[in-house]
Formats: C-alpha cells, sequence, structure tokens
C-alpha cells in the first residue's frame, strides 16, 4: 500500500509556474525523491499538493489507502499531522513561544499545558542553537533560528513522510553534517521523503527516485546509484 | 439603466451571499463551542481566559471613565428637563436599554474586534493557520472558539460594568458637583428596572458579542495572501460590526418595546 498516491490530479498554475496537469504520483515507505522542475514555483507547488496544503483542480488523494476529500478541511488534519512540512512557507506562531511552538500539538493532542520538551528534543534544540531562546517570542530569534525551530517543531510530530524544500538553505550550510546526519537517520527508519535541493551532493547520495516537472507534465525515474556509495 | 438595475441586483446578491457565509460561520463555530471535543480543551480554555483579559480588563481603563462621563451627562440632561420628577426612570431606562449595549459594543469593537482582524489576517497572510493545520489541529477551533466565548462573556461583563458605574458613578459625580435634587434618585431607579430591561440587555450584550467577534474572524479568514489587504479588512470588519450592532440593537428594542 502506498502512503500517499495521487491520481488524475491537476494544480492549477501558481506565480511564475505552469501548474500540472494529470498527473499520477505515489509514495512508499523508504522512498526518497528529489523533484527537478523546470520552473521552482511548480516544484514548490507540488510539495504543497503532497502536504494537502494545495488543493487540486482535478484528481483524488489517497493516504494510506484512504481516499481524502479534499474539500473538507476537518478530514485532512489527520494526514497533515503525519506530514512533516520543512519549507520557506512553513511558520512559527507568532503568539507562542518557541517551546510552544514546538510543542503545541501534544498540548493539543494530549490535553495538558504541563509538558515539556524530551531529552531528544532538548538535544536537538541545543544541536540547533535555539536552547537559549525556547521561551522567547519568534520575533526575538533572526530568520535562521527561526527555521531551526521550525525544523524542530516538524520533526517532533514524529511525521510519517517529510517533504523539504530546499533544506540546505533552511537549516544552513554551516550545519550542512547534521542535515545529513538527519536524512540518514530519515532512511533508517523508512520514512519517506520529499525534497527539492540545488545541492547535487544531497541529490547524488540519498535520492533513489527523481521527480521530472516540465512544461506542465510530471514523470518519475528511477535512480540508480553506484555501488557502495552511501 | 440595465446597467444600474444590474449593479444594484450584484451588490444585493453578494450582500445576501455575505451574510449567509456569516451565519454559516457562526453556525460552524457555535456548533465547535457546544461539542467541545476532549483534546484541546486546556489549551483552548487557556486562550479563552487570555481573550477575556485582553478585551475584559485591559478595557476597564477606558470603559470606567467613559462610563461616568456619560452617565453623568445623561443624569444631568434628564434632571434640567424634568425638574428632577421621573428623571431617574428615563436615566435608567436610556442607559440600561440603549446607551449601555451600543457604547460597550462600540469601545469592544474599536479595541478588540480590529485587534482581532489584524492578529487573524497577519496568521492567515504569514501561513501561521496553515502551521496549525500542519499540526493537525483545527484553525477554527483553536482561533474562533475562543474568541467567541472571551469576546461575547467579556461584553456582557463590561456592559454590566458600564450601567452600574454610569448610573451610580454619574448619579455621585452629579450629587458632588451640582445642586440639582437627587433625593428620590436611586429610589426611583430600583422601581424603573425591571426583568425585562435586565433580560433585554443582556440578550443585547450576547448577540453583539457574537455578532462583532464572528465578522471579525470572518474577514481575517476571508483574507487571501496580501499583507496590503489587512488594513482594508480591518477598517470592513469594524464599519461592518458596528452597523450589525446598530441594527440588532434596534430590532431587539422594537421588538420587546413597542
Amino acid at each position: 500500500m502506498y502512503l500517499i498516491e495521487m491520481s488524475d490530479y491537476t494544480l492549477a498554475p501558481t506565480g511564475s509556474g505552469f501548474g500540472i496537469k494529470g498527473f499520477y504520483f505515489a509514495l512508499s515507505a523508504g522512498d526518497v525523491c528529489a523533484i527537478e522542475a523546470q520552473n521552482p514555483d511548480d516544484a514548490h507547488h507540488f510539495l504543497r499538493a503532497l502536504a494537502t496544503l494545495a488543493y487540486p483542480s482535478t484528481g483524488t488523494f489517497r493516504f494510506k489507502g484512504r481516499r481524502l476529500n479534499l474539500k473538507n478541511y476537518k478530514e485532512l488534519l489527520s494526514c497533515k499531522k503525519k506530514v512533516g512540512y520543512i519549507a520557506p512557507d512553513a511558520a512559527l506562531i507568532s503568539n507562542l513561544t518557541v517551546r510552544q511552538n514546538i510543542l503545541i500539538h501534544r498540548y493539543y493532542f494530549e490535553n495538558d499545558l504541563t509538558i515539556d520538551l524530551d531529552d531528544k528534543m532538548n538535544s536537538m534544540c541545543d544541536n540547533f542553537g535555539v536552547c537559549q531562546k525556547l521561551d522567547r517570542r519568534p520575533a526575538d530569534l533572526n530568520s535562521m533560528e527561526q527555521q531551526m525551530a521550525i525544523v524542530i517543531r516538524e520533526i517532533s510530530k514524529g511525521p510519517e513522510v517529510l517533504l523539504l524544500d530546499r533544506p540546505e538553505d533552511f537549516i544552513g550550510h554551516a550545519k550542512f553534517d547534521m542535515l545529513v546526519q538527519m536524512f540518514n537517520d530519515w532512511i533508517d527508519q523508512r520514512k519517506p521523503v520529499v525534497f527539492v535541493s540545488f545541492d547535487r551532493r544531497l541529490i547524488r547520495r540519498f535520492a533513489t527516485r527523481k521527480i521530472l516537472i516540465t512544461n506542465g507534465t510530471l514523470t518519475t525515474v528511477d535512480v540508480k546509484r553506484p555501488m557502495g556509495d552511501d | 439603466m440595465e446597467r444600474v438595475t444590474g449593479y444594484i441586483g450584484r451588490k444585493a446578491i453578494n450582500s445576501i451571499n455575505h451574510i449567509l457565509d456569516l451565519f454559516a460561520f457562526a453556525y460552524r463555530i457555535l456548533v465547535l463551542a457546544v461539542l467541545r471535543p476532549k483534546s484541546g480543551r486546556t489549551l483552548i480554555g487557556r486562550v479563552i481566559i487570555q481573550q477575556l483579559y485582553f478585551t475584559a480588563v485591559q478595557a476597564l481603563p477606558v470603559i470606567l471613565p467613559i462610563a461616568l462621563l456619560v452617565g453623568s451627562a445623561i443624569i444631568i440632561q434628564f434632571a434640567k428637563l424634568s425638574g428632577q420628577y421621573d428623571f431617574g426612570r428615563v436615566s435608567v431606562l436610556l442607559i440600561v436599554r440603549e446607551v449601555g449595549p451600543i457604547v460597550t459594543a462600540m469601545i469592544v469593537i474599536l479595541r478588540s474586534a480590529t485587534a482581532v482582524t489584524i492578529e487573524v489576517s497577519y496568521m492567515r497572510v504569514l501561513h501561521e493557520l496553515d502551521a496549525m493545520e500542519m499540526s493537525g489541529l483545527d484553525p477554527v477551533r483553536i482561533v474562533c472558539v475562543p474568541r467567541l466565548v472571551g469576546i461575547t462573556s467579556a461584553l456582557l461583563g463590561l456592559f454590566i460594568v458600564f450601567d452600574l458605574v454610569s448610573i451610580f458613578g454619574g448619579y455621585a459625580i452629579v450629587w458632588l458637583l451640582t445642586y440639582i435634587p437627587m433625593a428620590s434618585f436611586l429610589f426611583q431607579i430600583a422601581k424603573a428596572i425591571t426583568l425585562a430591561d435586565i433580560a433585554v440587555g443582556i440578550i443585547k450584550a450576547l448577540l453583539f458579542g457574537v455578532t462583532i467577534t464572528v465578522t471579525c474572524l470572518y474577514r481575517g479568514f476571508e483574507m487571501k495572501r496580501q499583507i496590503t489587504e489587512v488594513p482594508v479588512a480591518t477598517s470592513r470588519s469594524s464599519i461592518e460590526c458596528f452597523l450589525y450592532c446598530l441594527i440588532i440593537n434596534a430590532f431587539i428594542s422594537i421588538i420587546f418595546y413597542l
């Protein structure tokens, strides 16, 4: 069974993109897909569609085999919760502290406001350099720290799928090793990852499939990785 | 001529659609407020308390002097006009039935309603509502329900404070600063207020609260992706809120007192 299956899906053009017409895409556990698009807006739009943040003009979306009614936003929430979305349009909620932003889904679903970060999250905050600013509002953080906090929040959700838009920019080139480590962890856990990147090293090293978006069409190509390359 | 009638027709249809949208949105929020699913209750409870603090407690320094000024002005005018006789009754009727709810609603619109529209608009433009959805949280439940409960309760509380301060504070100011005879004022107030007056005041406050909150939230959620739309939405929502409150006020007064 596919984790995500999109069939007869048509995305209308946004920004300077061409849109994507009537495509089929399926994502299974262990897939690592790199998106290569003629137009960056199309790549970003496709990622948003995978996160069910952008709706199609036509098409069906199945999550774990269950067809979702894209007109009912409430039905999509259970799917969105399982998707880690790390992209330039991901945001922190400005009237909550960074700690509250990271923990908000737990506050809500465990119905408890006394929950605090566990050791794993604390060490991640430490590694990403936001430990000292956990009790500040997002406006007090610089843009890189805000992006780090978004990455921590999305990972703390324990997502089943990860969608990343230019992660090297998001996490910062200085922390590239950390990004590689994160990719390795996700691959070990057989979590599917879809990413857009201008960093050829990431694509060469991790991508098992390429998603090519050109002139409004989407095709997928399996990547043959050289022996011994891991 | 056809173009004019077409224009009027389109405007009328759009207005009716907008009113129906507001009713549908209010219904959706009220259903969520009544159903109260178990998850998120604590978080929502905290947001309600914060909203009450912003709308009610922080508004007290604004509403108290306004209530005193309005109360004393009305009492002085009616005392002069009626020569003491029956002026307590007339002042109470005017303050409790008409001036109290409208002035309280105006203060809430100016202070909180505009703030709510701006806050929600920014949340929409800056993808914060998307972020909530990506965490599996329903923005209508997390953002709208606490604001509806908080603002409506705050408006009811402020309305009671306004009435008490304007009647008794106004009485005290007039008694201290003028030579107008006030001997039977308090007795007349007690005689003048009926259960219907209190009920009407509460109904108006509740309806104003729901109307103001739903209108502001709707305008905020309606926002597309342009930050330049925020001031337009804020201006529209405050004018709309005030207009709807006036209409509701007149409608209830007609039902109860005619």
